[in-house]
């Protein structure tokens, strides 16, 4: 039983970051239907700034996280301008290659600006374990778990409550009527990419004192977020944090009973059998189609 | 032979005399690999160019049929009777192919739920998948280290070595090229190219759509795992990193840069991409800038790759064969209408009831009008009978006979054919090929490729029987004109003639004169009468009063999902809760 807590609680806390990436995917899909391909590029990013800034910058973590994500709110910006918006016309999908060409150069310059070699960053509040009872837990898994809460919290609130979050929900419904009714869709495409980006920073930022810094970082973290996205539906945002943490747990179980090599095969098989039984996800609600 | 056919088959030459003036085999090896993947890229193009689904998995179907022949190959080289006769590597190769094939299969069903830039993520995911397997499945792929020593190709005695081996891909190359042309050139082509376009509208002529896109990308990953047969047993060596998620946007990127949906482009993209690195100094280390730069600048100033550039639209498409048209007269005569009959009909949508209880019956060979104000579930209606929607309860009947229709290819396939209240074409597809495709149902019972004689007389009859629905319909001068190019009244005329195409014994139009102008309400009235001259039974929805009672023989009117009326069209103008659904309660008082 111990064992299972222990292995569950970090999975989860894993599971947090997936939902933290997997919501990018929700918010830009809920405007635009536009997927940005390379987000886990974008989570490296944010992580190789983190580490860029901490470690070789000293400076603060608490001032390196504003930083962060502002400074990937507005590349994200720049982004949706010259690689989304132009390839938006006329229903094309050309911004699937757009989008992952950005990416490919985010790895390469990368590379070169900071090396290939994994480092690591030291954790906000160390690395002595906290015990809650028999089980043990990072500080700064602690501080992710806590975070994506808030975050999805927040953005619940946002989605609900604020004029802001409920033209959001308009838009997703129909841009075009939305459009007509005054508000302002172009600019609306425009900050969720870059909020996707800005979040994927921030999942970076939180991750990367538990991985290391590395320009190969984010590719399957961006994968799997993806796999969840569509589990829990790209329109569900509350479910995608419910699958975020159930994945999590789900995965890092099956490593520490089983074999690490099927873990990552297993979310994929999930996911096209989610496809498969319920397209719009567990949590999304379905359109019928119209002819 | 056209200009292009001329300069294929001198490249071609080129191809095959260049090595004899090129020293050492280093541009030999090229080659291969240019052919190489070229084959994998032209495989790629049919699935994502002409079928318009992405997929960025392709290096993991080609690494099916890479891993597959090399371990087959590599347990059959040591039996005496293989060594002898070479014929493992050819077991191989066609294992391979039929494995990628296989797995081709599995990812359409991915396919046939999500579309577009969702099924390029999914595909994504399964290269990602066969990726991983590779790498940890050791004690069959050897992992990360890979398998070496993987036999060469060899015939008889003879084996290949990169001279050699230079012509017998080049020659697979020009037969997986080939292979290509003609495939776009058939009927499947045709389907397929549709079906980039509009699914709805492709199985409304009553193609089945799943079993199509299956089939896209089992002939797809075909090609993919051919070609990785061939890297196979020209490297000698593989491991998982030469099928890397790079390399799958490496070839959806030579299919892009060379220009989606043209025949050439793949080729030319996965040459270019192949060499230019070549030419590069120091390209390993900047790898990624320059293939996430080449995409950028490709899709910036590229949009429709180097064919697009070098395409003249319209002017090259030649009029081809004339001669046919007096061949073979329509028969709409043979096509007896059939009568339609609704029995208590219901559908509802959560809790709207869309349609309760419908019931009427529309005559063999009669006009019959369907109207009804907005929202009286007219559209409805015709989705229920084409199958598009199951109903919640009544039947459905055929002359008479009780019909359970499936879905939309399946009522096409009975007869039941329709056109669509917001008009559905393929896009770029001439006025010629949209008929084309509506008589892809005929030409025995679904799609096979028939024998080259009894095809070139099929589409003739084909060609024919295309050119006289499109006269019915007062579209000759537009034959060869891509639909998106049409005036929006001819568009409405296309969808018609489409349908006719598919020789419907019960024809539906879903306000075919919404957004005409008078002189075309005239015209389209005119077409109606003719089909019904042959025989033909046609239910109308329609907004325009004046054209229903003008041409019908008798007239339903809906309004909220119910029948409040039923009978000629005169009787139905004076009655009262027709004139009350339509103006209000007040007018009817009045």
């Amino acid at each position: 039983m111990y064992f299972f807590l222990q292995i569950a609680t970090s999975g989860i806390a894993t599971g947090a970051i997936y939902g933290l990436i997997a919501v990018g995917y929700s918010l830009t899909f809920m405007t635009t239907k536009v997927l940005n391909f390379a987000l886990g590029m974008w989570v490296m990013l944010g992580g190789m700034l983190t580490y860029s800034l901490i470690v070789l910058h000293g400076i603060h973590p608490l001032i390196v996280l504003p930083m962060v994500v502002a400074a990937l709110f507005l590349l994200g910006l720049a982004a949706e301008r010259f690689t989304v918006l132009p390839f938006l016309r006329a229903g094309s999908d050309v911004w699937v290659m757009s989008t992952l060409a950005v990416g490919l150069l985010m790895i390469d310059l990368s590379e070169i600006v900071w090396g290939r070699s994994p480092t690591p960053v030291p954790p906000v509040l160390g690395k002595e374990p906290i015990y809650l009872g028999e089980v043990s837990i990072l500080p700064q898994q602690l501080i992710i778990i806590a975070a994506a809460c808030i975050t999805f919290l927040a953005l619940d609130l946002f989605y609900r409550r604020t004029l802001t979050g409920k033209a959001f929900r308009a838009v997703a419904h129909s841009g075009d009527v939305s459009g007509l009714m005054g508000i302002n869709t172009r600019r609306l495409q425009a900050v969720s990419y870059a909020a996707a980006a800005a979040l994927a920073g921030f999942a970076g930022f939180l991750v990367v004192p538990l991985t290391l810094a590395e320009p190969q970082l984010g590719t399957v973290l961006g994968l799997k977020a993806f796999a969840i996205a569509i589990i829990a539906g790209l329109a569900a945002p509350r479910g995608i944090l419910v699958c975020g943490l159930g994945y999590g747990a789900l995965e890092a179980l099956i490593s520490g009973y089983f074999y690490t090599g099927i873990r990552d095969i297993l979310g994929f098989l999930l996911m096209i059998l989610a496809l498969f039984l319920k397209p719009e996800g567990l949590f999304g609600r379905g359109v019928e189609e119209r002819a | 032979m056209t200009a292009r056919g001329w300069l294929v088959g001198l490249a071609l030459a080129a191809l095959v005399l260049l090595p004899l003036f090129v020293q050492g085999t280093y541009y030999r090896f090229l080659g291969i690999v240019v052919f190489i993947y070229g084959i994998v890229a032209v495989g790629l193009n049919i699935l994502a160019g002409y079928a318009g689904q992405l997929s960025l998995g392709h290096a993991a179907l080609m690494a099916m049929g890479a891993y597959t022949t090399a371990i087959l190959t590599k347990a059959l080289a040591p039996v005496a009777f293989f060594a002898a006769t070479g014929l493992h590597i050819w077991l191989g190769v066609i294992a391979g192919t039929a494995v990628a094939a296989a797995f081709g299969a599995l990812l359409a069903f991915p396919a046939l739920r999500v579309r577009g830039p969702y099924l390029a993520m999914v595909t994504i995911a399964f290269g990602w998948v066969i990726f991983k397997v590779l790498q940890e499945w050791v004690s069959v792929t050897g992992g990360d280290l890979g398998l070496a020593s993987i036999p060469k190709a060899q015939i008889g005695l003879y084996i290949f070595d990169t001279q050699s081996f230079y012509y017998v891909v080049l020659a697979l190359f020009a037969v997986a090229f080939l292979l290509q042309q003609q495939l776009v050139g058939s009927q499947i082509g045709l389907a397929i190219r549709a079906m980039k376009h509009s699914e709805i509208a492709v199985s409304s002529v009553g193609i089945n759509v799943h079993r199509l896109k299956v089939l896209v990308f089992v002939i797809s990953a075909a090609f993919a795992g051919f070609g990785g047969t061939l890297f196979a047993h020209q490297q000698n060596y593989i491991s998982p990193d030469n099928f890397q998620f790079f390399s799958s946007v490496f070839f959806l990127l030579a299919v892009l840069f060379g220009g989606a949906g043209t025949l050439l482009g793949p080729v030319i993209g996965a040459a270019v991409l192949t060499l230019l690195p070549e030419m590069l100094h120091d390209f390993e280390k900047f790898r990624l800038i320059v293939y996430g730069g080449f995409i950028l600048v490709t899709l910036y100033f590229l949009p429709n790759g180097v064919m697009g550039l070098l395409e003249r639209r319209g002017a090259a498409r030649a009029d081809s064969g004339s001669a046919a048209r007096d061949a073979v007269q329509p028969d709409f005569a043979a096509t007896a209408g059939a009568s339609l009959e609704l029995d208590n009909v219901s559908k509802s949508f959560g809790g709207l009831q869309a349609l309760r209880d419908v019931s009427f019956r529309v005559a063999p060979g009669s006009i019959h009008a369907l109207i009804g104000p907005n929202g009286a579930g007219k559209t409805t209606l015709i989705n229920v009978v084409t199958g598009f929607y199951r109903t919640d309860g009544g039947a459905i009947l055929i002359d008479g006979q009780a019909a359970n229709i499936a879905s939309m290819h399946d009522a096409a396939r009975r007869g039941i054919v329709r056109t669509f209240q917001t008009i559905k074409l393929f896009g770029d597809m001439t006025v010629l090929e949209h008929v084309l495709i509506g008589l892809a149902c005929h030409s025995g019972a679904g799609f096979r490729l028939p024998g080259r004689v009894q095809a070139r007389e099929q589409a003739a009859r084909n060609l024919a029987a295309a050119r006289e629905l499109i006269a019915l319909v007062g579209l000759s001068r537009f034959e060869q004109t891509p639909s998106s190019a049409l005036a929006y009244g001819h568009r409405r005329l296309l969808e018609i003639a489409r349908a006719l195409a598919v020789r419907p014994k019960v024809l539906l139009l879903d306000e075919p004169a919404a957004g005409l102008i008078a002189e075309e309400i005239a015209s389209l009235a005119e077409i109606i009468r003719k089909l019904r001259a042959a025989g033909m039974t046609v239910l109308l929805i329609e907004h325009h009063i004046d054209l229903v009672v003008s041409i019908s023989d008798r007239v339903t009117v809906l309004d909220y999902g119910a029948v409040i009326a039923d009978g000629p069209p005169a009787a139905v103008q004076r009655d009262e809760r027709v004139i009350a659904a339509y103006l209000g309660p007040f007018h009817a008082l009045a």
